[in-house]
């Protein structure tokens, strides 16, 4: 039960509890759920929400790796021949994808997909490789193997083998796209609940969000109040298997093939919910070293993280469209 | 309308659910609700019938919004154990009355709710009327149309507000399924509705009267089984199509502006041939302006399929199961899209993890308690709230008697259709 809270970067009180109802309109979309939240007195919301998950569906057949005949797959399967004329956006993405990866120190890499699986993670079958399969899958790993012609808008990569992964942001990437195209107003969208965002003020002072304990699922670590901002959680605490006691997480750190192991959960506060669905992945594997550098540079992010072994989050950053209340057990 | 769970999950997907929790004021009229009763109080109000109708609306009625000074019945032993209820809901103890007439003259009232036996709705509703009180009665409105004219023109002479019962309409996932869905043509032109209402039992109520000598029969009623089970006999019920069919019927009126011009019906008793007089088994057909349909079964051997208005629309199908669950399955794709209507609180409407599969359960920490799910209680405090909102700001009540009477006539000339073995044109209203 909670005991204490503290209020932290806030602005002032909690939102009133208003007298209205919530719509949700949900799909299964990108192997989660895809769900836009508007008041209920939003008469055609559920027409445009159904709409803009039409959309996501579109953009799943786009961007999956899972079927043969998505774009990025197209790309996977030809790029190391030739370079591969990219949808506008798409290519917009991968460029995105090669900032954040520039930004973060090559943490947040879309190439990881052969570490992924190699551990077993793709098929969600978690298992432990050799050493020689991971020496071998990162050899296929890096941004570095990525070449863009701005001009021709291709891509190509340096040798075969190598293939991308939009899966770190590639819902919160959907959510910037749905947001931009359809009018759905005061929203809150989100995939996964693990991607956040927030359109417009909710309920009055934002729309409100939980984030949830990694290890004590009936608990919270925070509660957010967004406004015009996305937030997303990056944790392993969905997909890992054990061995041997020891747990291995889902999310693989490019640098050494090993599944990332120093944070327990973390949640970005920005802008776009591709930005924060990337920088939440990589700030998982590096940390708060990295979150810090990364704030240090750049303005309207806040990063909140439980490093492993602590008990308590920290915040890094700061953002003007939220509020974040810790919850202290 | 037998969905695996997995369609219904994958029904969920595309439409409306609506779950159990600690709602308080109107949907939509919540703002209305809000102004009225507390600026002038609560309305001072009595209820007439405290059977299992009556008992039910109790449970549902906000001190805020309304004051419960007094409580009637015949049947003492009900009322007794009504008040001693309510007292330990924190009421005042309610005056208790057996007499309706009297309870009119003694209490200081401004509004009745009527839960009563069906025959005797207009009687006392007018009664009330008459006596300048503002009244929620119990569905079917009246067992006759000439009944239910007679109720509008007391309302009318008296200036006062009369709203029947039916619950769907203050119920936010009605609300959001017609004005969101049906209105906004999501399901296309519907020319087809399923109303079930099925149960396995028997309708038959067992209870012993109050005291071994009771005699109801000044009240009508020749002795104590026809007063506990008035639902089974004709003078005093219209039977399944009224007590269960006219919820549905309604709600289909409303989804399809517009009433039923004719109807056959068929049934039997088939089950329970207990010396009742009224079908344990009705088929309806109504036929609506428009080429539109609506089928009404109600059967007492089976309840695989509980209750639901099921809408097929040339887009989509919409399904409102049990009032509180809603589905759609849009036509002729895979695509599952699932709707549900939560309350507004300050509590958080999602919680953000790491990503979760497409099944994993709530969307909140607490999913087996997620603050601002609703259940179907909803309804009937809506129902309230908004009625004494009505009373105290003149705001508009969300049914009314001219909709009411429409369902009223259906639902008799189907019976007599039943009767008949004849399909029969449904008598337009005379107003």
């Amino acid at each position: 039960m909670l005991k204490r809270r503290a209020f932290l970067n806030l602005s002032g009180a909690r939102p009133a509890p208003a007298n209205g109802y919530w719509q949700h309109i949900s799909r299964r979309a990108m192997a989660c759920r895809f769900e836009v939240t508007l008041p209920l007195g939003n008469a055609n919301g559920v027409q445009v929400a159904t709409a803009a998950l039409d959309a996501v569906e579109r953009l799943e057949a786009q961007l999956t790796i899972f079927r043969d005949d998505s774009e990025v797959s197209f790309i996977n399967q030809h790029a190391a021949e030739q370079a591969v004329s990219v949808e506008p956006a798409l290519f917009a993405l991968l460029q995105c994808s090669q900032q954040i990866a520039a930004e973060t120190g090559g943490v947040f890499d879309i190439t990881s997909s052969p570490l992924s699986q190699c551990w077993g993670f793709l098929r969600r079958e978690g298992r432990i490789p050799t050493p020689d399969e991971i020496t071998a899958a990162m050899t296929f790993t890096g941004n570095d193997k990525l070449l863009f012609d701005e001009q021709a808008r291709t891509i190509r990569f340096t040798q075969s083998g190598v293939k991308i992964n939009l899966g770190s942001i590639g819902k919160g990437y959907a959510l910037d796209c749905i947001a931009k195209q359809y009018r759905l107003g005061n929203a809150l969208l989100s995939a996964g609940s693990s991607s956040f965002l927030a359109l417009g003020r909710g309920a009055g002072n934002g729309w409100t969000v939980g984030v949830r304990h990694p290890e004590h699922q009936e608990r919270r670590l925070a509660i957010v109040h967004l406004r015009d901002a996305a937030l997303s959680t990056s944790g392993s605490e969905e997909q890992f298997f054990e061995y041997e006691g020891r747990r291995y997480g889902h999310i693989i750190d490019p640098r050494s093939g090993q599944p990332a192991d120093r944070v327990t959960t973390v949640s970005v506060i920005a802008p776009s919910a591709a930005l924060t669905d990337a920088l939440a992945t990589a700030f998982y594997v590096g940390g708060k070293e990295l979150a810090e550098a990364y704030c240090a540079a750049h303005s309207d992010v806040l990063v909140l993280m439980v490093e492993r072994g602590e008990a308590q989050p920290v915040l890094i950053g700061q953002s003007n469209h939220c509020e974040v209340e810790i919850i202290y057990e | 309308m037998n969905l695996t769970d997995e369609q219904k999950e994958q029904g969920r997907r595309n439409f409306l659910k609506v779950l159990a929790g600690t709602p308080a004021l109107a949907a939509l009229g919540a703002a209305v609700a809000a102004r009225g009763p507390l600026k002038g109080g609560p309305v001072k109000a009595a209820v007439i019938g405290t059977g299992g109708m009556g008992r039910g609306l109790i449970g549902q009625c906000q001190k805020e919004f309304i004051d419960l000074r007094a409580i009637c019945d015949i049947n003492p032993k009900r009322r007794g154990a009504i008040a001693e209820s309510m007292v330990k809901a924190g009421w005042a103890e309610p005056k208790q009355y057996e007499d309706w007439r009297e309870m009119l003259q003694k209490e200081d009232l401004e509004a009745v709710i009527i839960a009563v036996p069906l025959w005797a709705h207009a009687e006392i509703a007018i009664g009330c009327l008459d006596a300048g009180k503002h009244v929620l009665c119990e569905k079917m409105m009246a067992k006759t149309q000439a009944d239910c004219q007679r109720m509008i023109e007391a309302r009318d002479r008296n200036k006062r507000i009369l709203e029947i019962g039916y619950q769907r309409y203050y119920n936010p996932v009605y609300q959001a399924s017609y004005n969101n869905i049906v209105k906004q043509g999501v399901i296309g032109d519907v020319y087809f509705a399923r109303l079930v209402w099925h149960r396995n039992g028997n309708w038959r109520r067992k209870e012993e009267p109050p005291t071994a000598n009771f005699d109801p029969s000044k009240y009508g009623y020749p002795d104590w089984e026809h007063l506990v089970n008035w639902r089974l006999y004709k003078q005093y019920s219209e039977g399944l199509v009224a007590e269960l069919g006219s919820h549905l019927l309604t709600a289909t009126n409303w989804f399809f502006e517009a009433a039923p011009s004719a109807v056959y019906c068929t049934g039997g008793i088939a089950r329970h041939n207990d010396g009742r007089e009224v079908n344990d088994h009705v088929y309806a057909t109504f036929e609506y302006p428009g080429g539109r349909t609506a089928t009404f079964s109600s059967i007492e051997s089976n309840a695989f399929e509980d209750h639901y208005e099921m809408f097929m629309g040339t887009k989509g199908t919409l399904i409102l199961q049990n009032e509180i669950e809603v589905y759609l399955f849009p036509e002729g794709n895979e695509t599952l899209t699932k709707v549900e209507v939560t309350k507004q609180t300050a509590a958080p409407i999602a919680d953000s993890s790491a990503t979760r599969a497409a099944d994993a359960p709530g969307r909140t920490v607490n999913a087996a308690a997620t603050p601002g799910q609703i259940d179907r209680n909803i309804s009937y405090k809506n129902e309230i709230a908004e009625f004494c909102a009505a009373v105290r700001t003149g705001s508009a009540i969300r049914g009314g008697p001219e909709k009411a009477m429409k369902s009223a006539i259906a639902v008799v000339t189907a019976n007599q259709s039943a009767e008949k073995h004849v399909r029969l044109d449904i008598p337009t209203t005379l107003s």
